[in-house]
């Protein structure tokens, strides 16, 4: 990992919260070169959290693609709660949804949006 | 019973509601609440399409009617005493006034036009024909005595074979019809409302708590149930109806309006406590399973502490 073009731009966050470094660095990589995100940084949740989150847009052909959006990125394994998601939220200053990247020990990864509230489906 | 409350019948702490006009209706249009058919013959289970009457409630359907004060729950099992000794022949006097009805009826559709039917039936008839027959078999009694006494032969034997015996006339001997009014019909009431014994309102309870103390009701019980039904109360609150979840791997499906002319847009998961473990599995699973029946999944988290509702819509993503 750390001989990775992309781990000076992780290397502080992983090495503060080394336990959640994998899906991280997973994600990040993902996001920056298979799904092609622009001006992709990564930010610190803090000591609610206790790991990294990463912030960027979508490319340039997406719908969306001037908004700034949250991606967290957790692993499989782990077990996360209704209180776990609320301090996410809370950590990045109440973004109307943020997206979780659940990334399994065989590298493919998936990403489900959270909005909080009531939200009708898109279509 | 207060005037216009609609009477919930609990049987082995279920809610059913028995009338559709006056009730089923009424919970629908004004409360929406649903509530949901199951009533079926016992040897012949009809699929869910064709269900009747009762419908049962959900029991957060029933508490938040009783609760809101628009329902009463009656303890079903009790409110058929004994009938008095007058209710009783009253009930008797009015069963035998429908047999008699139903003779009546019976009778004017069996009868033949009315000449035809008294001629054939009448017992003068039946006399005359009796004393046809009688001289019918004298007349060949007298000839067989002839012809024997003329040639002597046994010519007689063979001619008896056709003449009618006594025996041959069963038509004589035969009682007459039996009556039709012999025949009719016990009909059962429906709606318990037709005995006069019937006393609901001995055994009605209008709050929850009194219908658990009185030992018919029992939601909601624990955290559980308080879960499920803070949520169901606030969902309802926000004007949605709800129904039976199964189908989507849910608690509820969460429509925006009756479920006959709405699809639903959410289905929703309970979800007991803020610190209750989710598994991303779950997320990955449920959001899949909406996004591709153009519905959202719905965490509803309970705080039973607060006794709020936070609410959580998750989607597939759309990428990766």
């Amino acid at each position: 990992m750390e001989i990775h073009p992309s781990y000076p731009a992780l290397a502080s966050v992983v090495e503060r919260y080394p336990a959640h470094g994998g899906p991280l660095f997973q994600t990040y990589n993902d996001i920056l070169l298979a799904q092609q995100w622009r001006d992709v940084v990564v930010v610190d949740l803090g000591e609610l959290c206790k790991r990294g989150a990463i912030k960027g847009k979508r490319p340039k052909t997406a719908t969306d693609a001037e908004s700034v959006l949250y991606i967290v990125p957790c692993s499989l394994a782990e077990s996360i709660s209704m209180a776990w998601i609320k301090d996410v939220f809370t950590a990045l200053a109440d973004p109307p949804s943020i997206y979780l990247a659940v990334a399994s020990d065989d590298s493919s990864i998936v990403y489900y949006k959270l909005s909080s509230g009531i939200v009708k489906p898109s279509v | 019973m207060k005037d216009g409350c609609i009477p919930i019948r609990v049987a082995n702490k279920r809610a059913y509601i028995w009338d559709v006009d006056a009730d089923l209706m009424k919970i629908r249009s004004e409360h929406h609440i649903c509530g949901l058919l199951v009533g079926t013959l016992p040897h012949l289970s009809q699929q869910n399409l064709f269900l009747g009457l009762p419908s049962q409630l959900m029991p957060e359907e029933a508490t938040l009617l009783v609760e809101k004060g628009f329902a009463v729950f009656i303890d079903d099992a009790k409110a058929y005493p004994e009938p008095s000794p007058l209710q009783f022949q009253q009930w008797n006097a009015e069963q035998r006034e429908y047999v008699k009805l139903q003779q009546t009826v019976l009778e004017a559709e069996t009868a033949k036009p009315p000449e035809v039917a008294q001629r054939a039936m009448s017992e003068e008839a039946i006399r005359k024909r009796k004393e046809r027959e009688l001289k019918r078999q004298q007349k060949a009694a007298e000839l067989r005595k002839r012809e024997q006494a003329e040639d002597g032969t046994d010519a007689g034997v063979s001619q008896s074979v056709f003449a009618p015996t006594e025996e041959a006339g069963p038509s004589s001997l035969r009682p007459s019809t039996p009556s039709l009014s012999a025949v009719y019909n016990i009909s059962v009431p429906a709606p318990s409302s037709s005995l006069n014994w019937y006393s609901p309102d001995s055994c009605a309870y209008s709050t929850v708590e009194a219908a658990k103390e009185a030992g018919i009701w029992d939601f909601p019980s624990n955290l559980s149930d308080r879960a499920r039904y803070g949520v169901f109360k606030d969902l309802w609150d926000q004007g949605y109806f709800m129904g039976g979840g199964i189908r989507f791997g849910g608690e509820y499906l969460v429509y925006p309006g009756d479920p006959l002319r709405y699809h639903s847009h959410f289905c929703a998961t309970v979800i007991e406590s803020p610190t209750q473990v989710i598994h991303p599995m779950e997320i990955v699973a449920h959001g899949r399973l909406g996004t591709a029946t153009k519905k959202t999944h719905l965490f509803c988290g309970w705080d039973d502490e607060k006794k709020i509702v936070s609410y959580l819509s998750i989607e597939w993503a759309g990428f990766g």
